[in-house]
């Protein structure tokens, strides 16, 4: 049971606005569809789901091309960034109303609900109007809602990002829990890169609706194939320095470190981030980030240095890693 | 102190509203006709004892009732297909939705006008039709039988657009990513309708249908026009009849009566529609209470 995008493409008019996509995702897998807004991650889940028609290429589940199968028959379980709760009705009928839709037996319905509401710990708010629960427990009920369809796929549509920080932090072990056990393919669509990296099993990087890379994100972070990645991934963002001969050489925040010979720095700012702190240094090279202990005293004289190790070297034209 | 700020609103609903019910209501216990010299006379309740002997204002009010309930009817079921239809996206649909507000936005009289010489007998359109067809002439305005169906196709016409645009609004506020939702739970069209449209479209059902009934309940211009209540007062309405009596046979008691029965009686209909309409598209399964607009 996988789930297989071959050359897929979508286009309005004219515009292109997810092209050449190529992705695998195995059983019990999660990937995560990561880019700046605009980028087609959202259009390619709604690809996947059958909400907006293909334009070319195949999307295969379990051995099956169904790319121009209709939403209802593709058994897709998905989970809106607004959590799409009707709301006029309780959580249970919520939760009721796709099941009664696919013709299962009221006594089996009841029983499904309830053991799925304690499964998200969601069962005295069983006859409560979404309106009246909070945002994560309205998450939950989307997601309760996902599992029950029991799809040959999940889709995430960021499914976190109305809910504040701590709370997004809390529920990403539920939600690894609760979906990624089903040991279905999954994808998840965040523009949250530390959520994706919490999440994921691999990290697919969209830009301008094509993949850039996909790979693990210990992969991602020390082997991006390109600026863009190398940009988009790792907070505080990544230093390029000055091109030189069409070459940029960039390197992380947390590579450089003060030392008694090297490129000579003014401090611009500083910022205190509680386990680290962060400088923003003004060099001949252009303007650095340096990330370093909050034990470090900041020295008179700026001059930081870094390992060649640490460096990473792209193509000025295309952008892609020498 | 927000009463304050409320003021003005509530001075201008008093002396529109308020004053003119009261005068009404204390005028339907007095006679006050050319008879009594125009002046106000305490006659106890023989106006409405009158009232309730009086067959032509039971006819009258059947009438009103039988044009209220089927053009009001028909109304909000073709505004619903038309709003559904506005609501999706095809070529023109702007233009559509512009073109549609045209018979709304004409007055009542040159609308009433122009089907009264559609309707006429035997130089207008439909008689030319019928005639052809091999009906013959029907004489729609002057047969009781069609008469009254001719009064009903007149306000379908017009009011239809002013329901469409209400309904439509209401559809505008409905998030499209419900109806995905349902539809990847294995929704068709029906479902989405009846699970997700028409309750979320209901407070915007209740505004139209609110309004149109109150409205088509009262109604008068078009039928002065159309009709003039006949033939042989078979398309007279409570308005109607209200009127003729005030400025025609200046009984002013009497008129007062038949105006104050009536806007009981719409106050009654009113209420009446709202819960039944709570108990038609109910907004929860298990509760069949009212719930506000």
């Amino acid at each position: 049971m996988t789930l297989q995008i071959q050359n897929l493409g979508r286009h309005v008019g004219q515009q292109w606005i997810v092209r050449h996509l190529n992705l695998h995702v195995e059983d019990g897998e999660c990937v995560a569809l990561v880019g700046p807004s605009g980028c087609g991650k959202s259009s390619t889940l709604r690809l996947i789901a059958g909400l907006d028609p293909v334009s070319e290429g195949e999307i295969i589940l379990n051995q099956k091309n169904i790319s121009h199968v209709s939403a209802a028959q593709r058994a897709v379980g998905m989970v809106f960034q607004s959590y799409a709760l009707l709301p006029h009705l309780s959580v249970f009928a919520n939760l009721e109303l796709g099941l009664r839709v696919r013709g299962v037996r009221p006594s089996d319905r009841q029983q499904r609900i309830q053991a799925m509401l304690e499964l998200v710990q969601l069962q005295d708010r069983a006859d409560v109007l979404p309106a009246q629960l909070s945002g994560g427990q309205r998450q939950r009920v989307a997601l309760a809602r996902a599992l029950l369809r029991d799809p040959d796929v999940y889709l995430l549509d960021e499914p976190m990002s109305n809910l504040d920080a701590q709370l997004r932090e809390e529920l990403r072990p539920e939600l690894r829990r609760l979906v990624l056990d089903r040991q279905k393919p999954v994808i998840h669509v965040t523009h949250d890169q530390h959520e994706a990296m919490a999440i994921a099993d691999r990290i697919a990087v969209l830009h301008s609706g094509r993949i850039q890379q996909v790979a693990t994100p210990t992969e991602l972070y020390h082997l991006p194939e390109t600026l863009f990645i190398a940009k988009f991934i790792g907070r505080p963002q990544i230093n390029c320095l000055r091109p030189k001969d069409g070459v940029i050489t960039a390197v992380r925040p947390e590579s450089l470190f003060f030392a008694k010979e090297g490129l000579p720095c003014k401090l611009m700012s500083r910022e205190w981030l509680g386990s680290s702190q962060l400088l923003y240094l003004e060099s001949p090279e252009g303007s650095l980030r340096l990330s370093c202990s909050t034990s470090v005293d900041i020295p008179e004289s700026l001059i930081v240095s870094w390992h060649r190790s640490d460096e990473h070297y792209f193509d000025e034209d295309s952008g892609r890693r020498l | 102190m927000i009463i304050f700020l409320l003021l003005p609103a509530l001075l201008l609903l008093l002396v529109v509203f308020v004053v003119p019910l009261f005068r009404y209501a204390w005028l339907s216990f007095h006679a006050d006709s050319v008879i009594t010299g125009l002046i106000a006379i305490p006659n106890g309740g023989a106006n409405w004892l009158r009232l309730l002997q009086d067959l032509r204002y039971w006819q009258d009010l059947g009438q009103t009732l039988r044009f209220a309930g089927v053009s009001v009817g028909l109304e909000l079921i073709l505004a619903l297909c038309i709003a559904l239809l506005l609501d999706q996206r095809w070529r023109g649909r702007d233009v559509v939705r512009t073109l549609a507000l045209i018979p709304w936005a004409l007055p009542t009289t040159v609308m009433a006008l122009g089907w009264r010489w559609i309707f006429n007998t035997p130089y207008g359109p439909i008689d030319h039709f019928t005639k052809i067809a091999g009906i013959g002439s029907l004489n729609i305005l002057g047969d009781p039988n069609f008469a009254w169906i001719a009064t009903v196709w007149a306000d379908v016409w017009k009011t239809t657009p002013f329901a469409a645009l209400i309904l439509l609004a209401g559809l505008q506020t409905i998030p499209a990513d419900l109806y995905e939702a349902l539809r990847l739970e294995g929704g068709n069209a029906l479902i989405c309708l009846r699970r997700i449209t028409l309750p979320l479209l209901r407070p915007y059902i209740l505004l139209a249908l609110l309004f149109r009934l109150a409205q088509s309940f009262g109604v008068f211009d078009l039928i002065q026009v159309l009709t003039g209540g006949g033939p042989a007062s078979t398309t007279e309405s409570i308005a109607l009849y209200a009127y003729w009596n005030a400025l025609r046979f200046l009984d002013f008691g009497y008129s007062s009566t038949i105006i104050m029965a009536s806007f009981v009686l719409i106050s009654l209909i009113c209420v009446i529609a709202w819960i039944g309409l709570q108990v038609l598209i109910p907004t929860h399964p298990k509760s069949r209470g009212v719930i506000e607009l």
